[in-house]
């Protein structure tokens, strides 16, 4: 996190005016990790805009987090690609060696996910570790690049 | 195959963070001459001349797009779609990091040819290279005075921001790609009224791919009569081919020539199944197949024997329940339970009760959905029961 930034400091830096908003929740939402019920309380001031609103537009994106990510969070590609070059057992690798299920949420260290493509499709399988991309990962060095997080 | 590469000629060959390079290509020069020439009118008529059409995947004519905006009065917008989530699709990523002038002049053309004074590129949330590149070549560009206010010196005048997306595939779509830059939730609108009536902020609204709007600089050159007999477009080749990547070819080229002559055939000691053509929304198609065009986002996955269906039946089935914005009920339960169904099958659990709910779910998402998402959802799927046989 950066030293002396507040949402405060983040929001004056945009015009209150809509197609501001998603760029703004966005920022906040890289420079924090997530967006918080308070964070989103003050966008929502900001803007003139409920706090409803501010939430349903946070939630429907990806890139845009409203919970505490967890201190590893995983993600693997599965799209077309990645799925014929083997992201599956990666996936179970990884699955096996957390103890946990792609998509589950009961580990608040390591969470683990499916991705959509991001459009690397010739240097796949594509790992994305706590916003890093590793590219042509294997089934072996999967181990090492995670060993290198925990 | 005719080798005239109207995109991808200067790959490689000049600096993309330099807009030197592209200008002493003759890059543009077909902005300047329509500048010279002030004759919006006249730029119209090449396109539709040309009878470009769209390459975002619904394959609508450019020309007779951008002549029911040109025609309209008052504020409107230009907006170029580079959301490209398609998976298997990167082509506009590279159009935009390789060459990203070429894009910018075409940008610069079509806008200002349907009247429009701002424009948007509606980037990928997740291309952060292209934002860099295509950052910087919009302050070269302002500084050469080929864009901002009085543009060469004329009474043209154009903004372009570049607005980037959150990670969402339905944001291509162009009415959710719009709500989007409203601050709304990426979620489809009821059409009509098309974009090109009520889009941005409710005014007249082109919008256009990537490819589609970097094909107009060399039409605006060379003319639309030119362009209709060598129309290019770019396929993606991933999969079991021998080389993967993206490819400029004419536009009428098939399925086995893409991968016969683009991707150089299969790899050693792989032996065809079947090709998926368009992304994971695309159809598949066998061996025999293969002598049609290639219809959607021009992506091709080869896929060959010792692939593992269930891999891929998880992976679309899995995309699309991730992806469905949720707005209605067939799509928003009909991915989610598709899924499941699938996960079951792969397990080896299903009953034939879930091969009589998959037929209806598959039904209704071919049918009910408010927006051709839940179609493509359907696709491969269907595909796959019918023509490879993953029921039996
Ligand atoms: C679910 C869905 C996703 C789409 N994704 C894209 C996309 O990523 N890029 C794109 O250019 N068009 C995409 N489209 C098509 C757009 O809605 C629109 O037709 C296109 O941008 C128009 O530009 P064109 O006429 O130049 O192809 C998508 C459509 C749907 C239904
Ligand atoms: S079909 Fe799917 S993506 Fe389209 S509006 Fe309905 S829920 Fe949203």
């Amino acid at each position: 996190m950066q030293n002396n930034v507040t949402v405060e400091k983040i929001l004056v830096s945009y015009d209150p005016e809509v197609q501001n908003l998603l760029p703004v929740l966005k920022k906040i939402s890289a420079v924090f990790g997530f967006i918080g019920s308070k964070d989103a309380e003050i966008v929502a001031e900001y803007f003139g805009l409920s706090l409803a609103k501010i939430c349903e537009v946070a939630s429907f994106y990806d890139l845009i987090k409203t919970r505490k990510p967890a201190n590893l969070e995983i993600k693997v590609c599965s799209s077309g690609d990645c799925a014929l070059g083997s992201s599956a057992e990666i996936i179970q690798e990884i699955e096996n060696y957390f103890r946990i299920k792609a998509g589950d949420e009961f580990n608040p260290k390591v969470r683990l996910e499916k991705n959509s493509c991001l459009g690397r499709c010739a240097e796949g399988p594509i790992m994305i570790v706590n916003g890093k991309v590793f590219e042509k990962v294997t089934v072996s060095s999967v181990h090492r690049i995670l060993g290198e997080y925990v | 195959m005719n080798n005239i590469k109207i995109i991808t000629e200067h790959w490689g060959k000049i600096n993309p963070l330099k807009i030197e390079d592209y200008v002493s290509v003759g890059g543009y020069e077909a902005l300047k001459e329509f500048i010279e020439k002030s004759d919006s009118e006249g730029a119209l008529k090449e396109v539709k001349l040309s009878r470009l059409s769209g390459r975002g995947g619904a394959g609508f004519l450019t020309g007779v797009k951008w002549e029911m905006v040109s025609a309209q009065k008052g504020e409107k917008y230009f907006v170029c779609n580079l959301d490209e989530s398609e998976p298997g699709t990167y082509k506009d990523r590279l159009i935009a990091e390789n060459n990203p002038h070429l894009l910018l002049e075409g940008l610069v053309l079509s806008a200002l040819t349907i009247g429009a004074k701002k424009s948007y590129i509606y980037l990928n949330g997740n291309y952060e290279k292209a934002k860099e590149v295509l950052a910087r070549a919009i302050l070269q560009a302002q500084e050469r005075k080929f864009l901002g206010t009085k543009i060469l010196s004329s009474k043209y005048s154009l903004e372009i921001e570049i607005f980037s997306g959150a990670g969402a595939y339905i944001c291509g779509e162009e009415t959710a790609l719009l709500s989007s830059i409203e601050g709304n939730r990426g979620e489809p609108k009821m059409r009509p009224p098309y974009p090109t009536e009520c889009g941005l902020f409710g005014k007249p609204t082109v919008v256009n791919n990537a490819e589609t709007i970097a094909s107009i600089p060399w039409i605006i050159q060379n003319g639309g009569k030119k362009y209709l007999k060598c129309a290019t477009k770019l396929f993606v080749l991933g999969g079991s081919v021998k080389n993967m990547g993206v490819f400029e070819a004419p536009i009428a080229t098939t399925i086995d020539e893409a991968i016969t002559k683009l991707g150089g055939g299969m790899q050693d000691g792989k032996e065809f199944w079947f090709a998926q053509v368009g992304g994971a929304s695309g159809g598949i198609y066998l061996e025999k197949e293969l002598g049609g065009p290639i219809l959607g986002s021009g992506a091709i996955l080869v896929v060959d024997r010792t692939a593992d269906i269930y891999d891929l039946l998880l992976s679309w089935t899995g995309f699309f329940r991730r992806e469905s914005c949720g707005k209605c009920v067939p799509c928003r339960e009909g991915t989610f339970r598709l899924h499941e169904i699938a996960e079951r099958l792969v397990d080896g659990e299903i009953a034939d009760r879930d091969k009589e709910a998959l037929n209806d779910i598959l039904w209704t998402l071919e049918n009910t959905t408010f927006c051709p998402l839940g179609k493509f959802a359907a696709t491969a799927v269907r595909n796959a029961i019918d023509k490879l046989g993953i029921l039996k």
